[in-house]
């Protein structure tokens, strides 16, 4: 029996040598046939984890809009997709090299920086073009990558362009004083914080206050609480998760209406609390998900994505769409090539360019959009509806 | 000539079990050899806790700490002097100004993790049973939270990049062939006996003259310095890392590992760390939709974690002792008797 025992015990341990072995004989679902003119994208998303709700729609969006460039003709665009299963390190890594053995060209990545790491390193140290749909800071690019930086981009809007249009938005309401509570979590949330401070005093408004608080830290009140001793015509905030609604239902159950006013982190009506009701509350976003956005083109992506199944809850899905536009007119500017250097050329030159949303812009030094025009959604009872457009004229200097 | 046969058993099978991974490693595609880059880490990483946890009896939350410690260590160190001073232009000068290659970066995170966990064992290592848990839990939390905040030493809360990816099969094969080694030496010393008895029976251990608080802190110690190296390889395998990935999940995964595999020797540390990483690998592949052996498998997201809870559940049931035992490797019964 003894015996028994230890010869299962070798058996166990070559069954688990086996599990691993049996990968080398493992192919992925989502392999593309080839053909001339096809362009493969590889796309390294986080499905079902903490990036899930920002990821899913800017890839919903891509394939509707990667169907709409394969009707004219000139390309094939066909995108496979890897689960990189909540951003695991290992795995998102696995995912990138798994696609660049598809035979993809260019590689889609998750909509953070930090998470996006792995797969950004494995594309461009192989001289792939590495784009995110929505990662909204300057750190996508040679700032956090070094010289192989220059192959990645981001179709998000860096923190500095969002930020000052916020600052223009709220000076241009008349709010000459803000508070401003920063949640040092993330680096997108702290960088546009720091644009609308600096902006907002550019344009002669007033800090009245600066506070602090950080996703998971358990003191978001602490600072609503200190925010909300310091009387100021709008309190300023980038945020998302769950800091989201004990901001806001924080300051008004203390019986303060002064608006509020967040970046993109903060759109969409899916966080609201029912009690107290959002209200007086402020975001600048890509695209306004609530039926009154300017663009018909937008309009009519928002009606696809809802046919499929997949209705957008914030404007961020036009990351997804913005991004294949750009990659195509970049492709075609580069004459067909699908070398990493070549496309990422022809993006450092982007210059007001004309992509679903709206245009966009990138130079040597920004590898992320600006000049986006922003759309500004108020939420009065947890009602939402667009109530303004801006575009920012200045990035104010940061770091 | 029995006691170095089964010497040499104990030691060369764990040893060909890994080397066999290495092997299989240069044989498959780039994306999948990520993932047996991976369980040769988690063998360095397991075997290290084994070396406290295993021969102590003491449990610890904190080892995880030291392979913090020697990941960033690590990876600052050897980031490319030109992408350092702008990507990571808050470090101290010593820090941003130099650079180092791959085997002192390993060495460094060897020396640092022994260091640190000779620093915090001194009060520690005093401690038993849950207290000892719960301490070692509060290193983990203070290392996690100084190493996210304080950005004079590294990345703080963002990702450490551009780390160059040295750890491929070979260098992952020989680090966790290292670890094993300087573990299976370690228990077969004196100092690793007196600490097995202490494991058995404190107060007996104690009444023989065994003075369990310095066993106990020289094995912490050396723990610490294995798991240092095992983080420096973890960096170096990844080309990245931020401090939520060698935090809590991984500190629950690599026990897991240890308990999984029979907590109480080295043959279980390698057998439990291989076939967890093995199984949550070939689960992860299945999630994207594979095809093994002419059939398609293909699982809906999220299974993943169910399934190898499950197993590692059933597993803990059927064999509480897990599935070594806790057991060396032997050789089998015939050749055994004589």
């Amino acid at each position: 029996m003894r015996r028994a025992t230890r010869w299962g015990i070798l058996a166990a341990a070559l069954a688990a040598v086996g599990a691993i072995a049996a990968l080398a004989g493992t192919t992925g679902s989502h392999a593309a046939p080839a053909a001339k003119k096809t362009v493969i994208i590889g796309w390294a998303f986080d499905q079902a984890g903490q990036m899930a709700p920002f990821d899913n729609p800017a890839l919903a969006a891509a394939k509707i809009r990667i169907k709409q460039i394969n009707a004219k003709g000139k390309y094939r665009f066909v995108i496979n997709t890897c689960d990189t299963q909540n951003n695991d390190a290992a795995k998102a890594k696995a995912c990138a090299l798994s696609l660049l053995g598809q035979g993809a060209k260019i590689i889609f990545t998750t909509c953070d920086v930090d998470y996006a790491t792995p797969v950004v390193q494995e594309t461009i140290n192989r001289g792939k073009l590495a784009i995110a749909p929505c990662i909204g800071t300057d750190q996508m690019g040679p700032r956090r990558f070094g010289k192989k930086g220059k192959l990645a981009f981001s179709f998000g809007n860096v923190a500095q362009d969002e930020g000052s249009a916020m600052a223009e938005y709220a000076y241009s309401r008349g709010w000459k004083t803000a508070g401003l509570a920063t949640n040092t979590r993330l680096v997108y949330f702290k960088n546009v914080v720091q644009a609308f401070d600096i902006r907002f005093r550019q344009l002669g408004g007033k800090i009245v206050d600066r506070e602090s608080y950080a996703t998971g830290q358990n003191n978001v009140q602490s600072a609503v609480t200190r925010l909300n001793s310091h009387k100021a015509a709008v309190y300023v905030t980038s945020t998302a998760f769950g800091e989201l609604p004990a901001f806001v239902s924080g300051m008004r159950s203390l019986h303060n209406n002064t608006p509020i006013l967040n970046s993109w982190a903060g759109d969409g009506t899916y966080w609201d609390t029912q009690n107290p009701k959002v209200t007086n509350y402020y975001c600048v976003t890509f695209a306004s998900v609530f039926g009154d956005d300017p663009s018909a083109a937008v309009r009519k992506m928002i009606a696809s994505l809802t046919a499929a199944g997949s209705p957008p809850g914030t404007g961020g899905f036009l990351g997804g769409a913005d991004a294949i536009d750009g990659v195509y007119t970049a492709i075609k500017r580069a004459h067909g090539s699908l070398k990493g250097a070549v496309l990422a050329a022809q993006l450092e030159h982007f210059n007001h360019v004309a992509v679903l949303g709206s245009k966009v812009s990138f130079s040597k030094k920004w590898h992320t959009v600006f000049g986006r025009q922003y759309r500004v959604i108020k939420t009065q009872a947890n009602k939402a509806k667009r109530v303004g457009l801006v575009t920012a004229k200045v990035l104010p200097k940061i770091h | 000539m029995r006691r170095a046969l089964d010497a040499l058993v104990q030691l060369g099978v764990p040893a060909l079990l890994v080397v066999a991974v290495g092997l299989v490693a240069t044989t498959v595609s780039a994306s999948n050899k990520v993932y047996f880059e991976n369980a040769l880490v988690s063998v360095a990483v397991v075997v290290a806790i084994y070396v406290f946890v295993g021969n102590s009896g003491v449990l610890s939350f904190g080892q995880i700490s030291f392979v913090a410690v020697g990941a960033f260590a690590a990876g600052v160190m050897t980031v490319p002097l030109e992408s350092k001073q702008g990507v990571l232009s808050t470090l101290f000068p010593l820090l941003r100004d130099h650079t180092i290659g791959n085997v002192p970066s390993l060495l460094l995170g060897a020396g640092l993790g022994g260091l640190f966990a000779f620093v915090v064992g001194l009060p520690l290592m005093r401690l038993n049973g849950l207290a000892a848990g719960i301490a070692t839990f509060a290193v983990l939390e203070i290392t996690h939270n100084v190493l996210q905040q304080w950005t004079k030493i590294g990345p703080g809360a963002t990702t450490l990049s551009l780390v160059p990816e040295t750890t491929g099969p070979l260098q992952g094969t020989v680090g966790a062939l290292v670890v094993i080694a300087v573990a299976f030496a370690y228990q077969r010393s004196r100092l690793g006996r007196q600490l097995r008895a202490s494991r058995e029976d404190s107060a007996a251990a104690a009444g023989v003259g065994v003075h369990v608080h310095v066993q106990r802190l020289w094995a912490f110690t050396l723990s610490g310095a294995l798991a240092g190296f095992a983080g420096a390889l973890l960096v170096h395998q990844l080309g990245s890392i931020t401090t939520e990935q060698v935090y809590l999940e991984v500190t629950f995964l690599t026990l897991a590992m240890l308990v999984i595999g029979g907590l109480t020797s080295l043959w279980g540390a390698v057998v439990g760390a291989l076939a967890v990483s093995g199984l949550d690998s070939f689960l992860s592949q299945a999630e994207q939709g594979v095809h093994v052996l002419g059939l398609k498998l293909d699982l809906p997201s999220g299974t993943r974690l169910v399934f190898l809870a499950a197993i590692m559940a059933v597993v803990l049931i059927l064999r509480p002792s897990g599935l070594t035992g806790g057991r060396e490797a032997r050789l089998p019964w015939p050749w055994r008797r004589g």
